[in-house]
């Protein structure tokens, strides 16, 4: 790839635009209400046109990058690419953006409160999936694709009230997050393999590093196609996509049907030119994305809900287009475009429709509708329009894709008999299903006596222009094909893309493809009537394709078994887990010792000064620790071990480190005077304690063993950190540069403040996060009186054994 | 239900011992970069010194006392560290670069010695002492018997739809079979 390189201001404004508008839409939410929506609708007006400008100086068929450093010293830059096919990507986010924004627009009522927040997370999501789209480099791409998931989660979980949107949230969360992170290994693999993680330079490399890599290349795709799958809802993947269409339908509309699971499809596109010669790219690619093809249109047949059809008929489209690039030849794949607008196209304006539907009658469900063609044409017409080219049917974009993808298979079938065979007939089964639920769709909708149930209420004329304009796209380009054409040869990439032009038609000439649609769609009809006849009652999943039930399962499994490690460890119960813990320090420590035992010899070199000082010192804190031992009651124990504690602070004072000395006396009067107010609580007779005597049964021995074991353990790492100083310490560095640099003599403040303080910075972030955790703890714990009736259920368990009696 | 010890001379001395107590401590924090002290140490005591008032006049009382909640303190200690290392990035210089202004002639103080890495430290001290405060305040109020949260607390740091840990699986066990049946 020669080096093209452009500047990158004007693209970074039309990524940064939106989710710099986001914070400001956030703010005024509240105040202006429904009117939030005009504001956020200009966010990707202006992306657009930015997007269009760099593109105007863009020359077709060339691959340019721009680069920004961000963390220079990890190598992650953040990088750009202009080419086809994040300029496609680019502009379906910019387009879909502004038709989402504008029916957001009309579909939410003045009543919802909180529209702030939606448009805000909605432009965050735009932000983060054009970053997605134009990221030269993988780690910023993988940055920007978690944070869609996030946005994602935001949106379905908007109608938190909702149980069921909550569920749906966290499913779809959990499901991308855990597939992201398998494809934040892949790209680290891929980036370590082939030694740098630009996309361009990956690929321009030629695959040399494939060759030498041997098991780890497989391993690498995998890794990476199980994040495609997971974010395009694949097999076994697929059960989030449904269960996210508790999102508003706006959201439904962009997230989950035009963008953000197609991210999965274009990282597949992205990753063709450095996989495809891998043997497990085709059945991997190809395989599963058949499969979840036939298993959604299976699915969407089953469903009566007009957003789960749409859901599953998304699942299976998708599918459809990560298959697609499996099948890519040599020299690359032709048409990929062709079905990714096409389904922008149709299942965009469904979506809307089904949107509108929900709007005008208050149900989604098909067994409840019908007759709406006459009371609102301009939705029915978007939706036929939609339903034909879901179908397939001639004079739509969802035709040429189909005729294309099967004439791509008959000539698959050529070469590889049992596979394209195989395929092939998936693709006219489900062909057949779709065009079944197509039908059935907009029959059921639209067409018959409109049930007594239904209180119809006409939708505004501003809600039904979006979802008319993706329709008449779809069907004009499917009436002129060849303006589409000539229109994505432009975009064509290379290495991704058969070089040469490969114009659109829409008459091919009586071929094996057209034969195959016309017996795709005669057996869809045979199968609606047939279902028609059935009523539609079919059985229930079978439990054993019912992944998102084991999906809940895994995640409940985890939290019983984490209950369950925690109950056998007995984290509550110090001296059942600290002998483990002990024990495997003291196997580690000796087994060390045993291998440099010639150092112990070493010892007796070391200056064996004796100091008076230390040795009173010394004296007095084991004087405290034997009181420990020997005191009756908790509280006279407590104040000794503090004693001790208090004692060690002249060490720090021989030594003359003041501010040590102040933070130890500091810290053991808070805790002393904390665990005294804690003890006081309480009963007389408990905290009366008992003697400590030592019997020669196998615990008490174990226990001193440890314990011995621990003391001499400290004493030889002492002895050893003493035998190998290092020769240049720090320390005199830091005295010396406390002054003159950090203008302050005291040296131990200047660390903390100045010269390791971006240290203090985590160490000061960490205790935050860690007292709100916490304080989350502690006020979900069990608040009911259920323990004694008593107003001291508030209190741990372990507090209410002997209460104070009252005087 | 709680019980302080009732005795005016140990009330009257801790409200002494709080004022004194707290006075070293900013002492400690402002010369902290040049003698022994500095924010953690400050905190530290002031935290303490909390903890005295409020075994001194009761729980409660200290919660009223307090002009702000300490975690909020502890919050804004942060976020202060963070401005003050975001500040020179703004002008082009490195994250946590830091400034230093000599002052010859202040009415009253005369030499003033003054730059950023005292507002780190009061960030330092406003976490340490907001943390202290609050974690014990919430484990003493829990095991004194009060609630360890007041309701707007409650409010604040768990969502109104939370419940007990224990009591979600007993209350809800068809929750989830139900959610799942919406697909066909």
């Amino acid at each position: 790839m020669e080096a093209v390189t452009f500047a990158p201001t004007l693209l970074v404004a039309a990524i940064a635009l939106p989710a710099l508008l986001a914070p400001v839409v956030l703010a005024l939410g509240r105040a202006i209400g429904a009117r939030t929506g005009y504001l956020a609708l200009l966010a990707p007006v202006v992306s657009v046109v930015l997007l269009s400008i760099v593109v105007a100086g863009w020359e077709p068929g060339t691959v340019a990058t721009a680069s920004i450093s961000w963390v220079p010293t990890l190598g992650i830059n953040l990088t750009f690419i202009l080419d086809g096919i994040s300029i496609f990507y680019g502009f379906i986010i910019g387009g879909i953006g502004v038709l989402v924004c504008w029916y957001a627009l009309a579909y939410f009522d003045a009543e919802k409160k909180n529209l702030g927040w939606f448009y805000a997370c909605l432009l965050l999501f735009m932000s983060s999936m054009l970053g997605a789209v134009f990221s030269n480099n993988l780690l910023s791409l993988f940055v920007f694709w978690e944070i869609t998931g996030i946005a994602s989660f935001l949106l379905i979980g908007f109608t938190h009230e909702d149980p069921e949107a909550r569920t749906g949230a966290r499913r779809a969360l959990l499901v991308t997050v855990a597939t992201g992170l398998c494809l934040m290994t892949g790209f680290i693999m891929l980036g370590q393999l082939a030694g740098t993680y630009e996309l361009t330079a990956i690929i321009s490399g030629g695959g040399e590093w494939m060759k030498s890599a041997g098991l780890l290349a497989p391993v690498t795709l995998l890794m990476i196609m199980l994040g495609a799958f997971g974010k395009s809802a694949q097999f076994p993947f697929h059960f989030w996509l449904p269960g996210a269409m508790a999102a508003p339908t706006p959201v439904s509309t962009y997230l989950h049907s035009a963008t953000m699971v197609k991210l999965g499809v274009f990282l597949t596109a992205r990753m063709f030119p450095v996989f495809h010669e891998l043997p497990l790219w085709l059945p991997l690619a190809s395989g599963v994305g058949f499969f979840t093809m036939l298993l959604g249109a299976w699915m969407a047949l089953r469903s009566h809900d007009l957003k789960a059809i749409l859901a599953y008929s998304t699942v299976s489209q998708l599918g459809f287009l990560i298959a697609y690039y499996g099948l890519g030849s040599a020299q690359g794949v032709r048409y990929d475009l062709v079905h990714v607008i096409s389904h922008v196209f149709y299942k965009g304006s469904l979506f809307m429709m089904a949107g509108i539907v929900d709007h005008a009658t208050g149900t989604r469900d098909l067994r409840r509708l019908g007759g709406l063609g006459a009371k609102m044409p301009l939705t029915a017409a978007a939706a036929l329009v939609g339903v034909a080219s879901l179908a397939a049917m001639p004079l739509t974009t969802g035709f040429i894709s189909k005729e294309i993808m099967l004439a791509t298979l008959v000539e698959f079938a050529g070469s590889h008999r049992v596979l394209g065979i195989l395929f092939l007939s998936g693709v006219v089964l489900s062909a057949t299903l779709t065009v079944a639920f197509a039908l059935r769709l907009f029959l059921h909708a639209f067409r018959g006596p409109m049930p007594a149930s239904v209180h119809f209420h006409a939708p505004s004329l501003l809600l039904q222009i979006p979802p008319l304009l993706l329709a008449s796209l779809a069907l004009g380009f499917g009436i002129v094909p060849g303006q589409l054409g000539a229109l994505l040869d432009n975009l064509r990439v290379p290495y991704l893309h058969e070089p040469g032009h490969h114009p659109l038609h829409l008459w091919h000439g009586f071929n094996v493809a057209l034969l195959l649609s016309a017996v795709a769609i005669g057996a869809g009809i045979f199968l609606y009537r047939h279902l028609q006849r059935r009523q539609w009652n079919m059985p229930a999943i079978p439990a054993p394709l019912r992944f998102d039930e084991y999906f809940d399962r895994g995640v409940d499994g985890l939290g019983k078994a984490a209950k369950k490690l925690t109950l056998t460890l007995r984290a509550d119960w110090p001296p059942a887990y600290l002998p483990i813990v002990i024990g495997t320090l003291l196997i580690i420590f000796f087994s060390a010792v045993l291998t440099h035992l010639d150092q112990l010899a070493g010892m007796r070199d070391l200056p064996w000064d004796i100091d008076p000082w230390r040795c009173l010192v010394g004296l007095l804190v084991t004087i405290g620790l034997i009181a420990v031992l020997r005191l009756r009651r908790w509280t006279a124990q407590l104040i000794a071990l503090s004693v001790t504690g208090f004692f060690l602070t002249f060490y720090f004072v021989l030594y003359r480190a003041p501010d040590l000395a102040m933070t130890q006396i500091l810290v053991e009067s808070a805790s002393v005077v904390l665990v005294l107010v804690l003890v006081a609580r309480f009963s007389t007779g408990s905290r009366a304690g008992t003697r400590f005597e030592f019997r020669w049964n196998k615990r008490q021995i174990l226990r001193a063993i440890l314990s011995i074991g621990m003391g001499v353990m400290t004493t030889l790492l002492v002895l050893f950190a003493d035998l190998n100083r290092h020769p240049d310490p720090v320390g005199p560095h830091m005295l010396q540069a406390s002054q003159p640099l950090a203008h302050g003599t005291n040296a131990v403040n200047t660390i903390l403040v100045d010269f390791r303080a971006f240290d203090t910075m985590g160490e000061i972030t960490v205790l935050l996060i860690a007292a709100l955790a916490g304080m989350g703890l502690l006020v979900r714990y069990r608040r009911s009186k259920r323990h004694d009736g008593h107003a001291d259920a508030y209190a741990p368990p372990g507090f209410l054994m002997g209460r104070r009696k009252e005087p | 239900m709680i019980r302080t010890p009732d005795s005016f001379l140990l009330r009257a001395c801790i409200q002494l011992v709080f004022l004194l107590v707290n006075i070293v401590s900013v002492y400690l924090l402002f010369r902290g970069h040049n003698l022994p002290g500095g924010g953690f140490i400050a905190g530290l005591m002031t935290g303490t010194s909390c903890i005295l008032l409020g075994l001194a006049r009761g729980w409660n009382v200290l919660r009223h006392q307090l002009p702000v909640d300490p975690l909020r303190l502890a919050i804004s200690g942060v976020t202060l560290a963070l401005v003050t290392g975001l500040l020179p990035v703004v002008v082009g210089q490195q994250f946590l670069t830091q400034y230093m202004w000599h002052l010859h002639h202040v009415p009253l103080i005369g030499e003033l010695h003054i730059g950023t890495p005292l507002l780190f430290d009061v960030g330092v001290f406003l976490l340490v002492s907001g943390m202290t405060v609050k974690l014990i305040t919430v484990l003493v109020r829990s095991t004194a018997g009060l609630p360890p949260f007041s309701r707007e607390e409650h409010q604040l740091y768990a969502s109104v739809m939370e419940e007990p840990i224990e009591d979600i699986e007993k209350k809800h066990p068809e929750k989830k079979r139900k959610e799942t049946e919406d697909a066909d």
